[in-house]
């Protein structure tokens, strides 16, 4: 990959003449410097603080080591980043240099032809502002603000200024300091008091700006008794020749709002897929997490749940699907903070053809949190000998008048099942396959149709051949 | 170290060879060759090379107890370690061997004379031969000032089975790990555990199961109160090993939280390579029910008395299994006396 790898002097230039100038191609490795730094937040015409911001971010990275816990990543050439920060559209150009089993994916999911070039990060990027025009403007009426977040530091800079990672800190860990030093793309949304959006808003029709899906930056605020729900990402796998995906979600969902998350992350099979979401509810409000994990080569994906108002909730329902060469580290994270806070984790993995899956998971109950009550269940499911499943639910109890459950349970598909339906006359692939998407099937219930749709076509896909 | 009373019981089990392991009377030979066992198994170096060390350092400690081929023990041997006032510290390095088809059923009790502050550094490796049983009773009640650290290691042949119940009732700090090796074909762990943290006191327990045997199977069962300030971190494992087929594999933990001020960690964990197997764990946490505890108060229980037979309750399915009634008797009372 580091033959790809492109000069410093190219971030200046705008970013639809890179074919011009081929002598880059030989210069030597760079990291990130401060220097870098300050031209991209300089290209963006980002404020002041912005710069100082993400200067701030990149000493902190530069100080900060690899986490030593769960996913290889040693893998992962730090170096390479750079090529893709500066070479923000610096997409793929050619359809035929997109990998084989990438392109049949997208066809038997049934994408168009226009959307595969985007999804594929070939072309022009799939402009769906026309798509969305009407619904937009039913938004504004409300007061509701859908922008992405470059356009949004601009034009909101005071709300951005006041939430942008105050619930993800730099300091978090290394990528959440890389984040904070390149992020770029990304969607903002925000919700006035009372107000609830009808339909689902989805990042999908914002992936047209630049370098988005790599950086990006989600920051949600819903207001006072606000209503919304919020789609990330498809469920066809966004190819890059960039392997590594560090954005950041931020979720502030105020009293008495509620919030759904959904998201089906299916990235292609070099990805490390290094993400971190968190929401922070306040009193009676409520976060609905929906969260689905299928590509990537390695994931490491937590959301957190801070439950900070009395009254307030987390919802979490996910599933893993870790195949062959994959080791997909997912789990939900809660802290109740207040009393009489509620949270409810469903997790579901399935693994196969040499995949691992693996559940990290954290409830943590403050000693201010009386009355607090959870239910932690975790269900795996094995489909052959040389997968691995791990479950670690860690649980961090530091008062007494409190209600907590949890369960887990690991095995594989009951033969008894499989018998009964082949003798109803079907065949083992096939009864395998329904056991495996009846598995699913609280997830993919609590999605939007035409996403439950393709992610039974995406299951389909990868038990195809593999099973039995 | 520690009192050798134990050895004049010994006629009382015909056959049974008893041995303190500082009296020379166990060739060195015969130890290193049951010592192989632990050799090849699947365990972390930092821990290989801890129980390397203990090994080592307390070879002349302990005891060494050996149930002939065929021989069942029904009386439990009962091994009270007590420790007097002129020691600092006290090591034992047992060595449990029970040969195919025999039964041995093991009492431990840990305790102190006095009220002065011991350490107490332990390390037990059990084998258990084809189709042989070992029940293996611990309880640690040291005192307060106290520290326990120990580490019990068994491996588990064919249709072998080991069954514990860990009793933790003592010692300012305690670290203890259990680990077992379910090597051979149908081979079996129980683990039965009690704790109770009040005052200041500081538990870190682990409880590991490794699955390597088909149809094997295991159980861990804990049930815990904590009040005052205690802190607790229970890990509970289960490994199931690639060939590990028909495994079957269960942890529980039932916890009772009696103060806003205990610290309660959990981390019940299952690791599984193998697709045909079945594991499962729960843990559950809360107060003593308020129903019972009212129920109980309007039959004309005071509180304190309440809360005493509830906790009595939620132990007893362990207590019960505690074949020696003096001993059931006066670590029951040791529980109550900590409710008061």
């Amino acid at each position: 990959m580091s033959e790809n790898k492109v000069d410093l002097k190219e971030i200046d230039r705008s970013i639809h003449d890179k074919k011009t100038d081929k002598d880059y191609s030989n210069r030597a490795k760079i990291g990130l410097t401060p220097k870098i730094i300050r031209e991209i937040s300089k290209e963006k015409n980002e404020p002041e603080w912005m710069t100082e911001f993400r200067l701030k971010s990149l000493e902190i990275y530069q100080n900060k080591p690899l986490p030593d816990w769960g996913a290889d990543i040693s893998d992962l050439d730090m170096d390479e980043i750079l090529t893709y920060i500066k070479g923000e559209g610096e997409i793929q150009n050619d359809w035929e240099e997109v990998p084989e089993d990438i392109k049949n994916t997208f066809d038997s999911l049934g994408i168009p032809e226009a959307e595969k070039e985007s999804l594929a990060g070939v072309g022009a990027q799939y402009d769906s502002e026309v798509v969305y025009q009407n619904l937009k403007e039913e938004l504004v009426e409300q007061g509701v603000i859908f922008m992405d977040m470059e356009r949004a530091l601009k034009e909101h800079e005071d709300i951005v200024k006041e939430h942008f990672m105050q619930l993800v800190p730099p300091d978090d860990h290394k990528f959440a300091a890389l984040h904070g030093a390149v992020w770029s793309g990304g969607s903002f949304v925000y919700v006035p008091e009372d107000v609830e959006v009808d339909i689902p808003l989805q990042s999908y029709f914002r992936l047209n700006a630049a370098g988005a899906g790599q950086f990006e930056h989600t920051l949600i605020i819903l207001e006072k008794g606000a209503k919304a729900h919020f789609i990330e990402g498809c469920s066809a796998p966004k190819y890059s020749v960039n392997n590594l995906h560090a954005g950041t979600v931020e979720l502030f969902v105020k009293e008495g709002a509620e919030l759904r998350y959904s998201t089906i992350e299916n990235w292609s099979k070099n990805m490390y897929n290094l993400n971190t979401k968190r929401a922070i509810v306040e009193k009676d409000g409520l976060i609905e997490w929906v969260s689905g994990s299928f590509g990537s080569k390695v994931s490491m994906l937590y959301p957190m749940s801070i439950l900070n108002g009395k009254g307030a909730r987390a919802e979490y329902t996910g599933v893993t699907f870790a195949a062959e060469d994959q080791y997909l580290d997912t789990g939900a994270k809660v802290v109740h903070a207040a009393p009489h806070t509620s949270s409810n984790i469903n997790a579901r993995s399935i693994a196969k053809g040499g995949g691992h899956a693996f559940y990290r998971g954290l409830l943590k109950v403050t000693d201010s949190a009386d009355h607090a009550k959870s239910t932690v269940s975790c269900e795996s499911l094995m489909l052959d000998n040389d997968s691995k499943s791990d479950t670690v639910p860690v649980m961090d109890l530091n008062t007494d008048d409190i209600d907590i459950g949890h369960e887990a349970k690991v095995g594989r598909i009951s033969e008894e099942a499989i018998f009964y339906l082949m003798s109803r006359g079907i065949s083992e692939e096939e009864a395998k396959a329904m056991i495996v998407r009846g598995f699913v099937e609280p997830i993919a219930k609590e999605l939007p149709l035409e996403y439950a749709v393709e992610l039974n076509n995406l299951i389909n896909l990868e038990l195809e051949g593999s099973i039995g | 170290m520690y009192r050798k009373e134990y050895l004049e019981k010994k006629s009382m089990f015909a056959d049974l060879i008893v041995e303190d392991m500082g009296d020379g009377n166990i060739s060195d030979s015969e130890i290193n060759e049951s010592l192989e066992r632990f050799e090849n198994i699947d365990l972390d170096d930092d821990l290989k090379d801890t129980i390397a060390k203990k090994g080592k350092e307390f070879f002349e400690s302990g005891v060494y107890i050996k149930a002939p081929a065929g021989k069942k023990y029904e009386t439990p041997f009962e091994l009270d370690y007590k420790t007097g006032s002129k020691e600092n510290e006290f090591n034992d390095n047992n060595l449990i061997i029970a040969e195919k088809d025999s039964e041995l059923n093991l009492v431990v009790d840990y305790n102190n004379e006095d009220y002065k502050k011991v350490i107490h550094n332990g390390l037990s490796r059990i084998i258990v031969k084809e189709n042989a049983v070992v029940n293996f009773i611990k309880i640690q009640r040291l005192n307060d000032k106290s520290q326990n650290f120990d580490l019990n290691l068994s491996v588990i042949e064919n249709d072998g089975e080991i069954n514990w119940i860990t009793v933790e009732l003592g010692a300012r700090e305690t670290i203890t790990k259990n680990i077992n090796i379910l090597k051979s074909e149908g081979s079996k762990a129980d683990i039965k555990s009690i704790y109770f943290g009040d005052g200041e006191r500081k538990l870190d327990l682990d409880y590991t199961v490794k699955h390597f045997g088909r149809h094997s199977k295991s159980e861990i069962e804990s049930r815990g109160v904590l009040k005052d300030k205690a802190k607790k971190i229970f890990r509970g494992n289960l490994h199931f090993k690639k060939e590990a087929k028909a495994a079957d594999g269960s942890e529980k933990e039932h916890i009772l939280l009696m103060d806003k001020r205990v610290e309660s960690d959990s981390i019940p964990a299952l690791f599984t390579e193998e697709d045909n197997v079945q594991g499962e764990h729960a843990v559950s946490a809360g107060q003593i029910d308020e129903n019972s505890l009212f129920y109980l108060m309007s039959r004309g229980f005071t509180k304190v008395e309440a809360k005493k037979l509830l906790v009595e309750a939620a132990f007893n399915p362990i207590f019960e299994k505690i074949p020696l009634n003096d001993l059931k008797g006066s670590v029951m009372n040791e529980v109550k006396r900590k409710l008061e």
